[in-house]
């Protein structure tokens, strides 16, 4: 494996491990750990006593559990910064001459520049529910960004890959119908996260039980969303395992690992539903769907190249 | 790719324990220890029922010094304590204190119309009014407060009084971000009354 390659892929692992991570702060609490950014209280290594915060910071703010779940998270960050920038600039060295690498590599650094700006912006406004969406929307972004140049990559190095598949050619539809409903299923996630702590807020000895009763329209429109990934990614399933002509291992593999983890999905949907929120589930809850998503996106690069192949 | 399969949900089971111990790390992160008990007191009410240290037994209390005719940070204070006073409806645990540092001026009919024109209609939120030279010393030394040049050096601070009339904890009044750490400092106190 070329060294482009192996940062390609290293690159996206971590991607998704902020994701993990981010997901950790946000069910843990954790977000205003730090009060202040980019250092946490007025320190590059957050305080381990409160008499090491200074005058101008409310010593009341200080937790030093969450302080370090919240200064990992942006330490881990900058590693994600660092390793992108990193298969940036390999890129450009060896594949300049590559749209294809480049500019998703290039939107992909900007947009990490702009998700730590945007953490400055969550601490300042005290975590605005619009900025914790966009936090994670845009993760979600450099995620799909990094997971298509790894796969141009892999093409690179395997230039023969696709060529004996033949998929339905009118799948187009189906793989953007299911993109964006799986983002707007993301975004509804997020707003009964949000949702659910805003009631919290404004009723703070509400017995969590009664919570979910509380929420608006939301969850049903989660639900119904959810239905609508299911069938479109069975259809999905169908078209590019069984009405392929020797498609390749590839997509027989993350078609079936799209269906269980939508299965897996449903379980752990459930769960939060009946049982209570328990943090664990809705963190893997969103981990899973942001696999999904880069599956999908998987899906679509291959099928695409197949089909221009077979032009 | 069968490899890689069983690595993937190796390392996410490794990851799902190692979250499951942090998350439950921070829900048990909260500790206020006692710092002192409040000494005795005995002030009047807005209503001009008496009210004494006695007051604080089975309720949480969040306690500040104001004064009516202040411009500085009692409008934030005070509306900060009203968002409080709102989001706490119906807690009959939870009680709000607000004592003048200008008795002079702030006599028992002004902090009844102040009270009336915050919208307080409950017990739950309290004016208290005494001496001056009372009020200085349960500052200073009752609250380990700054209180030499009152009304205008008055403190800032919100303080958490617990059911047995301890002092929990310090915020800053005007600090948006403290008044979230208070909400969740009082809630763990309120369940201390219950178990």
């Amino acid at each position: 494996m070329t060294i482009f390659r192996t940062f390609t892929l290293i690159s996206t692992g971590l991607t998704y491990l902020i994701i993990f991570i981010g997901g950790m702060v946000r069910v843990s609490g954790a977000g205003m750990g730090c009060p202040d950014w980019p250092k946490c209280f007025g320190r590059w290594i957050p305080p381990t006593n409160i008499s090491q915060i200074p005058d101008y910071i409310d010593p009341a703010k200080f937790n030093i559990v969450l302080a370090w779940i919240e200064y990992f998270n942006r330490l881990f960050g900058a590693l994600v910064g660092l390793s992108i920038m990193v298969t940036l600039f390999l890129g450009m060295k060896y594949y300049f001459n590559r749209p294809h690498i480049r500019w998703p590599l290039i939107v992909a650094f900007i947009l990490t520049l702009f998700q730590g700006w945007l953490g400055s912006v969550l601490v300042d406004t005290i975590l605005n529910p619009i900025t914790i969406t966009l936090h994670l929307f845009f993760a979600l972004i450099i995620l799909i960004l990094l997971v298509y140049v790894s796969q141009q990559a892999y093409y690179i190095d395997n230039s023969r890959a696709e060529n004996n598949s033949k998929y339905p050619s009118n799948m187009r539809s189906i793989f953007c119908a299911i993109a964006i409903v799986l983002f707007a299923e993301i975004i509804l996630g997020t707003e009964i996260r949000g949702g659910l702590e805003m009631i919290r807020k404004d009723n703070p000895m509400v017995e969590s039980q009664f919570l979910i009763d509380m929420l608006g329209p939301f969850k049903y429109a989660h639900t119904i969303l959810g239905i609508l990934i299911t069938v479109l990614t069975m259809i999905s399933w169908y078209f590019l395992v069984k009405k392929s002509i020797n498609p390749s291992s590839l997509m027989v593999q993350t078609s079936s690992a799209i269906v269980l983890l939508i299965l897996v999905q449903i379980i752990l949907g459930e769960m939060l539903v009946f049982l209570e929120f328990i943090p664990i589930i809705q963190l893997f809850h969103l981990w899973i769907a942001s696999w999904i998503l880069g599956l999908v996106s998987i899906q679509y690069v291959a099928w695409q190249r197949s089909t221009l192949n077979n032009e | 790719m069968n490899k890689f399969v069983y690595l993937v949900i190796f390392v996410s089971i490794v990851m799902g324990l190692g979250a499951n111990w942090i998350i439950n790390k921070a829900q048990n992160s909260i500790d206020i220890p006692i710092i002192k008990q409040v000494p005795e007191f005995s002030y009047l009410n807005h209503k001009g029922e008496s009210y004494t240290n006695k007051n604080f037994n089975e309720k949480v209390t969040v306690l500040d010094f104001i004064f009516t005719s202040c411009t500085g940070p009692c409008p934030i204070m005070t509306f900060n304590m009203e968002n409080l006073y709102k989001d706490f409806k119906g807690i009959e645990e939870v009680q709000f204190l607000s004592i003048t540092v200008d008795p002079y001026v702030d006599t028992q009919d002004k902090l009844k119309m102040y009270a009336e024109l915050i919208g307080v209609n409950d017990n739950r939120w309290q004016f208290l009014r005494s001496d001056i030279d009372d009020i200085k010393n349960l500052k200073r030394n009752g609250f380990m407060l700054y209180a030499d040049n009152l009304p205008n050096g008055h403190s800032i601070k919100f303080i958490l009084i617990d059911h047995r009339g301890n002092i929990r904890k310090y915020y800053d009044g005007t600090d948006k971000a403290s008044q979230e750490i208070l909400k969740k400092d009082i809630v763990y106190l309120v369940n201390e009354i219950k178990t």
